[in-house]
């Protein structure tokens, strides 16, 4: 066996860091509450634009039929986008059926269709819900996910 | 980057690059930036065209995506830690994705990432991310299989494995 060689630890200071008057400015910039409340202003302005491209990726993944990457590459885009759009569940579902489909290939298992379809579903639904509606998809959102909990343990035990 | 001491000098000097494929995301990303008084943001959709901004532009900064094509923000952060091309193998990156899957995200911190961050984005957390870098920036730890930042967050007293570092009493060193 071959003897690892010992890591070299280089400390910051031998290496270049933001620093001096630029740290302090920035430092000074990121605690400043106005500043946090522009940039909180800039998140807000943009959520009916990121609710229209959740709605895009739903669309788009409810046409993709049984093509089981191109549900996980849209479900990704929506668990991405779905928290900024104020869209909750939708992200809660979404993040299920990607963590779902993730440890099934890894495992090198099939996916269940029903579930997949249940997840599918229950996204739509909740992306195009009102917020009363979206408070009920949290709910959904937990069910899936024992669900899917079960389903993972059941093929670990099998 | 370094110790830059310039009377009158302020961070609107400092330059960031946002790496993410979704526009939406890509234009919030720059959007808190310049709330933030950044003045010179730019933008790449993927890990390539990222890298060739890194070396045009040389940003102080990165904002990353993990899942992008055809180079995803793991394949990047692997190429500027450690590519001979790389201007920068010591800029902060901080990772931004909505994966939860515990192997991806420990496969982009074995890449060298910096931060993470996890979506949704707020500007709370994202400034926190930004603050940890300046204030408390990490050791570089070069080892075989990996460069980057020390991956060690904490210091555990009661740590009965190997001892592999330089730093590391010369005794431990000799009786592993």
């Amino acid at each position: 066996m071959t003897e690892a060689k010992p890591a070299i630890c280089i400390p910051p200071g031998s290496y270049p860091v933001i620093a001096g008057v630029e740290a302090i400015g920035l430092l000074r910039a990121l605690r400043d509450p106005v500043v946090v409340e522009r940039a909180a202003c800039a998140i807000t302005g943009k959520v009916e634009e990121m609710r229209l491209a959740t709605l895009d990726h739903v669309g788009r993944m409810e046409q993709a039929g049984a093509d089981l990457c191109t549900i996980f590459a849209e479900a990704h885009e929506i668990r991405g986008l779905a928290g900024n759009a104020g869209l909750t569940a939708t992200r809660h579902i979404a993040n299920g059926l990607c963590f779902y489909l993730d440890a099934l290939w890894r495992a090198g298992a099939k996916a269940d269709p029903h579930l997949v379809e249940l997840h599918l579903d229950a996204i739509a639904r909740a992306a195009r819900a009102e917020d009363e509606a979206t408070r009920l998809g949290e709910e959904v959102a937990n069910e899936l996910a024992a669900l899917v909990g079960k389903r993972l343990a059941d093929l670990k035990a099998s | 980057m370094g110790e830059r001491t310039m009377p009158g000098a302020t961070f609107d000097t400092l330059k960031a690059l946002v790496v993410e494929d979704n526009v939406h995301m890509r234009t919030l990303l720059r959007s808190l930036l310049l709330a933030l008084g950044m003045k010179q943001v730019y933008e790449a959709s993927n890990g390539t065209e990222a890298f060739i901004v890194l070396r045009d532009k040389r940003p102080d900064l990165i904002l990353s995506d993990l899942s992008m094509k055809p180079v995803d923000g793991i394949a990047f952060t692997r190429e500027v830690r450690l590519s001979e091309a790389s201007p920068n193998p010591y800029i902060p990156i901080i990772m931004i994705t909505g994966h939860t899957e515990r192997h991806r995200v420990e496969a982009a911190r074995d890449a060298g990432v910096t931060e993470f961050l996890a979506k949704p984005i707020t500007a709370q957390n994202l400034f926190l991310r930004i603050a940890e870098i300046v204030e408390r920036p990490r050791p570089y730890v070069r080892c075989s299989g990996y460069f980057g930042p020390d991956r060690r967050r904490h210091a555990e007293e009661d740590y009965a494995g190997p001892r592999r570092r330089h730093s590391d009493p010369k005794d431990d060193l000799e009786s592993r």
